[in-house]
């Protein structure tokens, strides 16, 4: 592609374990209602950070707070070490974006509408433009659909055009908000290699989603965000891990297997093809030895991990009225 | 063409912001075809008097007697002089401030409601900027409309009858260098007055997303101004009314020029302008992208 992060030259590192973006007590409400209230997030700088959550659960606001796109109501922003809203300029050439999806002239062709954002970006010189345009163009496929009107675009090619903006420039950070709406199966796998591209890269990204599987596939960390809160955020594997700690044995004599482990004080029940030991008190090595020094024949053990569609459901629907998820 | 070569530019040249966004409104077929349309009045209004009264195509104004309206359109048929600010003087009632109305709508609103506006917030482009960027872009495409109408009035007049009829509506006569200097004059006055229409359409603009809301109070602007301005009843109001200062430009026409309403009149179009532009900023800077 282009010249590397040599751009990453603005910004103090701030202290303590590296952000590319963090909030701290934020909160925005518009008139009597709250949008976003006590959002502590941290997004790891590297990092692939997926931000789940249901319609109207405060995502775009908390993506558009974090560009300064909206002034918070309280609490504090810092994008790329720097205070938002008010450092804006130091923080945004740096930071790439598409939020609430694609925004672009219907009259102007694709590529014109690019050089037209691009005229705004303040780290391309004026003859580093229509390079840049085309390179961005190129990355999400839109070279040849680059001459015609926005207009005629599908909303595939629309969202790729804006991810294109949002790439005009090597960026520190990437935030996508809902970046494979409206895609197909082998756009959404193009957007991915994007990502994938980009975080090899060194670049941070923030992508929201309501794909699960998409955020599951792509992304290091998440962060669960629920009526205006954030309910859970960290590595993606850890959180995974953390919701229900155990080990599935197979084996074809369940009923010793758990008269072993109980034995052992671990809590362990039968499951069809074997057992379930719980990893509370014990780990994974010690529930295997515990099985084969009692003779039972282990065929397989693996953790079981929750999905994150177990996880999403359960930080998300102890609310009253439970999010719909089917659409 | 400037040379760029600091590695960590925080912000977007304005010069390259400003030839961006008269790149976009003048590719936009609306404003081509707002601008045609402008541009075909004076043709209209040229054929349509010489067809009306051939013989007063000849004949200079009946003096300043004859009265604004009817004097100033019996004689614009035959002048290269007249026509062109005779049709400036018909489309500022209505046709011109709508145009800028429109540009103004567009340039906030419209972009707004597309979402483009969010695109030069996020590069980013400072709001103060912004807002320049966006006035000098009405500002132009007003300076624009305005020419356009001179220009084409000009050439009809001089199609129709010929380059030796540059009389005023005082009955002298004018040299050529004179006469332009007269039509620009009124161009240039012209567009002050859309400015300030314009200043208003962005302060109008700073605050909707729907560009019609900024045409539709626009026009009831002007409506709304003309009304009370000819209640007589209300003259204690008429010196607020930037319509009521509109009649002046005919006063282009009279030789010499009687300079107090021009004067009046672009100073009332000035603080317009100001405080358009301070309502639109203000606006601007408080608001969510």
């Amino acid at each position: 592609m282009t010249a590397q992060a040599e751009s990453a030259v603005a910004g103090p590192s701030p202290e303590g374990p590296a952000t590319a973006a963090s909030t701290r007590g934020l909160r925005k409400t518009y008139g009597r209602t709250v949008a976003v209230e006590h959002v502590d997030l941290d997004v790891p700088e590297g990092a692939v950070l997926g931000m789940l959550g249901p319609n109207g659960s405060g995502k775009t606001t908390t993506i558009r707070m974090l560009l300064g796109l909206v002034q918070p109501t309280d609490g504090d922003v810092q994008l790329l070490g720097h205070p938002m809203p008010d450092r804006a300029a130091e923080a945004l050439p740096d930071v790439g974006a598409l939020v609430e999806g694609p925004g672009f002239h219907p009259f102007l062709s694709g590529r014109e509408n690019l050089l037209r954002l691009a005229a705004a970006e303040p780290r391309l010189t004026s003859g580093r433009i229509p390079a840049a345009v085309d390179e961005a163009l190129e990355r999400v496929g839109l070279t040849r659909a680059g001459g015609r009107r926005y207009r005629g675009y599908s909303l595939g090619m629309k969202q790729r055009l804006g991810l294109a903006a949002a790439l005009l420039v090597p960026r520190r950070l990437v935030m996508l908000d809902e970046p494979t709406n409206g895609l197909d199966p082998a756009g959404t796998r193009e957007i991915r290699s994007v990502i994938a591209d980009l975080h090899r890269d060194g670049v941070t990204v923030l992508v929201s989603s309501h794909l699960l599987a998409e955020v599951e596939a792509t992304c290091t960390h998440v962060a669960v965000m629920n009526e205006g809160t954030l309910v859970a955020q960290g590595d993606l594997t850890e959180l995974l891990e953390s919701e229900s700690p155990a080990l599935e044995v197979s084996t074809t004599d369940s009923a010793a297997a758990v008269t072993a482990l109980r034995a052992a004080h671990l809590s362990a029940r039968p499951t069809p093809d074997g057992v379930r030991a719980e990893l509370t008190r014990a780990t994974a090595p010690d529930v295997v030895a515990t099985l084969v020094d009692a003779g039972v024949p282990v065929y397989e053990a693996r953790r079981s991990r929750t999905g994150l569609e177990d996880l999403f459901a359960r930080l998300t629907q102890d609310s009253e009225e439970a999010p719909t998820w089917r659409s | 063409m400037e040379v760029m070569t600091e590695p960590a530019r925080r912000t977007a040249p304005v010069s390259r912001l400003v030839r961006a966004e008269l790149r976009w409104i003048f590719r936009r077929p609306r404003t081509l075809a707002v601008l045609g349309l402008l541009g075909v009045i004076p043709v209209i209004m040229g054929i349509a008097l010489a067809v009306a009264d051939p013989t007063g195509s000849s004949s200079p104004g009946e003096g300043p007697g004859a009265g604004e309206g009817g004097g100033l359109l019996a004689t614009a048929a035959g002048s290269v002089l007249v026509l062109p600010i005779a049709a400036l003087t018909m489309t500022l009632r209505m046709l011109l401030p709508l145009a800028a109305a429109m540009a103004g709508a567009d340039a906030l609103a419209g972009e707004t409601a597309t979402g483009t506006l969010r695109g030069w917030l996020l590069a980013p482009v400072s709001r103060g900027r912004l807002l320049l960027v966006k006035a000098l872009g009405v500002a132009t495409f007003t300076l624009v409309a305005a020419t356009m109408i001179a220009v084409t009035g000009a050439v009809t007049a001089l199609v129709l009858n010929g380059a030796d009829t540059l009389y005023t509506l005082s009955g002298t006569t004018l040299s050529i260098p004179d006469a332009l200097g007269r039509i620009a004059l009124a161009v240039g006055w012209v567009t002050l007055q859309l400015w300030a229409v314009g200043a208003v359409a962005l302060a109008i603009s700073a605050f909707t997303e729907h560009p019609m809301v900024v045409l539709a109070s626009v026009l009831g602007g002007i409506i709304v101004f003309t009304v009370l301005g000819s209640l007589d009843a209300l003259s204690w109001l008429h010196p607020v009314l930037l319509t009521e200062a509109w009649w002046a430009i005919v006063d282009v026409l009279r030789d010499p020029i009687p300079d107090a309403d021009l004067i009046g009149g672009a100073l009332k179009a000035a603080c317009y302008l100001v405080i358009g532009l301070s309502i639109a900023y203000a606006r601007l800077v408080s608001k969510d992208g």
